[in-house]
């Protein structure tokens, strides 16, 4: 007996010293910036169209026409011809610096170019041309976490590169993880008061003469106007003729705004604080109607019918520590009210084909839903092994953007997606 | 209502299985072995050269049912609940039981114990923006029995518990990804019955 109970000792105090210590490590994706300034001179000078390019930093997505237009993030817009889905044929690129967002009304793409707005005629898609420049309308914006800002003063334009840094750090096993110093000081930046305009892409109101956007735009075609937001106001272009647009009113939104989904004679506005419903009936001077409140975080927002659905997330620049889809009663746009939320990883853009919901879960793939009941939005499919970004669904194909490429899926079955096509990204840090 | 019919069964083979035993042939006999201990760790956490090393001590309860296929060997289920400092898991799976000393009438015999399965989460609660996922779990150790070998005994056991675990957690500013990946390594002590 005695021998047993020193051997069950030793070994426990062998074990103890050897194998008993837990392994737990995260590992994290995070951005790093890196200060870059540019003169005037260089970003007006640098437009121009090029042969196509390979996709190596996406953003937003448009389409018009069986043409696509792919935003490459301050880079410009590669023009792919779409007219056969499950084969898309890179047909030229655009050079914009500081391109985020995009609109085509007939043969004239709209792009912002840092703080200004370009107007462009693409009848020939092989031959852009540059045909109006409407100078300094946006102050500052943001592109990929990253705020950038024009001072009227000098002229120039001070922005951040931004690459994608993979960390694996030892944890104690247990929730709470001290952050490394770099995130402490990018919590600490969390808290700044000045949070960002300008991204990327466009919206419509379904006229045939304009194209469509995905969520995630900046940009909103109605009427005779193009709606332009900023962090903290919308600023309209007259396009009477869409080849000489001119600079139109501006309104105050508040802080935080980030997207803008036109839909019948209604503007939804996203923002960090919640969604504001304007009244455009009058489109030279849309009115707010009211506000649907919600936590301080990132929410682009789609409407059909009677229900907006809007996607709460946190992370990125948005505080918070929300990551929820909102379904939101609308038939009284005076007082919006909350149907349900439902938890959700790290939402991004999301595109709306009743009843089939798509959201894009960033890092964490794409979700496919059916939103027949608002009370029990039933989820369809989870694809994972992708990036998502936005999405902007066709009727019967799917066109997603994401970090690691651009992909088309069939939705004819909602629950079993099929892929028709895939453009990758290739750069050497491009994100897997 | 997955949790309460589980533990609903949890219940039923803590409970049920005396009885059951006597009322079987004498050739199927059916063996219980329920223990209650502790699993014993550390953890060394932070960057190379601001390491900081902490003790880890996690209850543990399991039950394990099973037939005596002979005098010897046991083979059999189990169904269990740990409780680790962020996530509290529940082990299913199956497991054996050797008798390494010789099989006769003393009072004193020695154990062999090896048990693999799957760790779930379903009775585990987070906090927001955390979910956990389970993983494998393997645990193998020795023991010694007190008792005679036909009437219940009480078992000190002595093993290595290995348990993976995947968690998601909450994306803080300016990241994409947040994922961690856990091995909870420990020494497993445990006091317990058995039939």
């Amino acid at each position: 007996m005695k021998h047993i109970v020193y051997l069950l000792t030793v070994l426990a105090l062998a074990l103890t010293q050897s194998a008993c210590t837990d392994q737990c490590t995260e590992t994290r994706v995070f951005r790093r910036f890196t200060p870059i300034t540019f003169t005037q001179a260089q970003i007006r000078q640098g437009v121009g169209t090029e042969a196509s390019r390979t996709l190596q930093d996406p953003g937003k997505i448009y389409t018009k026409d069986g043409f696509l237009f792919i935003n490459e993030i301050k880079q410009g817009i590669h023009i792919i011809d779409n007219r056969n889905p499950e084969l898309p044929r890179m047909v030229s690129f655009i050079r914009i610096p500081g391109n985020g967002d995009i609109a085509v009304r007939n043969n004239i793409l709209y792009a912002d170019s840092y703080m200004d707005l370009v107007a462009f005629d693409i009848s020939d898609v092989t031959n852009v041309r540059a045909l109006k420049r409407v100078n300094n309308v946006f102050p500052s914006g943001q592109f990929n976490g990253g705020n950038w800002w024009y001072n009227p003063n000098t002229g120039d334009v001070s922005d951040q590169r931004v690459e994608y840094v993979k960390e694996e750090v030892k944890t104690n096993c247990e929730e709470d993880v001290s952050p490394t110093w770099w995130g402490g000081m990018f919590l600490a930046a969390d808290n700044r008061s000045f949070s960002s305009a300008q991204s990327a892409a466009p919206s419509t109101g379904g006229q045939t003469a304009n194209g469509t956007a995905g969520s995630m735009a900046r940009f909103a075609l109605y009427d005779n106007y193009l709606y332009t937001v900023t962090s903290q106001e919308m600023q309209l272009f007259d396009i009477q003729n869409p080849a000489d647009p001119k600079l139109g009113n501006k309104i105050t939104l508040g802080w935080g705004i980030e997207t803008i989904f036109p839909y019948g004679d209604k503007l939804f506005i996203g923002s960090q604080s919640g969604m504001h419903i304007y009244d455009n009936k009058n489109p030279q001077k849309p009115e707010r109607l009211s506000v649907f409140q919600h936590a301080r975080v990132c929410d682009p927002v789609v409407v059909h019918g009677d229900k907006a659905y809007v996607t709460l997330r946190s992370g990125n620049t948005c505080a918070g520590f929300t990551n929820q889809l909102d379904v939101v009663d609308i038939s009284n746009l005076l007082s919006p009210k909350l149907i349900k939320s439902y938890p959700m990883r790290n939402p991004h853009g999301l595109g709306v084909d009743f009843p089939n919901l798509f959201i894009c879960e960033g890092a964490y793939g794409l979700k496919s839903f059916n939103a027949k009941d608002a009370q029990n939005v039933e989820l369809q499919e989870h694809i994972e092994k992708l990036d998502a970004y936005d999405v902007i669904p066709l009727g019967k194909s799917l066109l997603l953007i994401g970090k690691d490429g651009f992909y088309q899926y069939d939705y004819s079955n909602p629950r079993k997606l099929r892929l028709m096509s895939k453009i990758p990204v290739e750069r050497p840090n491009a994100i897997s | 209502m997955n949790h309460v019919k589980l533990l609903l069964f949890l219940c039923v083979l803590l409970l049920g299985r005396p009885s059951e035993a006597q009322t079987t042939s004498r050739k199927v006999s059916y063996v219980n072995h329920t223990e209650l201990g502790g699993l014993f760790g550390r953890v060394a956490s932070g960057v190379v050269g601001n390491e900081t090393v902490t003790n880890k001590v996690s209850l543990t309860l399991q039950t394990f049912n099973g037939v005596q296929l002979s005098k010897r060997l046991a083979v059999g289920a189990l169904i269990g609940v740990d409780w680790y400092k962020a996530a509290l898991l529940m082990p299913v799976g199956a497991g054996v039981r050797y008798q390494v000393t010789r099989p006769d009438n003393k009072n004193v015999s020695v154990f062999l114990s090896g048990d693999a399965g799957y760790g779930l989460p379903w009775l585990n609660k987070s906090s927001t923006g955390y979910a956990v996922k389970g993983g494998l779990m393997l645990n193998p150790g020795i023991g010694v029995r007190l008792g005679k070998p036909n009437a219940a005994g009480f078992t000190i056991s002595v093993g290595y518990k290995r348990q993976l675990a995947q968690v998601e957690k909450p994306l803080r500013w300016n990241e994409l990804i947040r994922d961690e990946s856990r091995i909870y390594n420990r020494l497993a002590l445990r006091i317990g019955t058995s039939f």
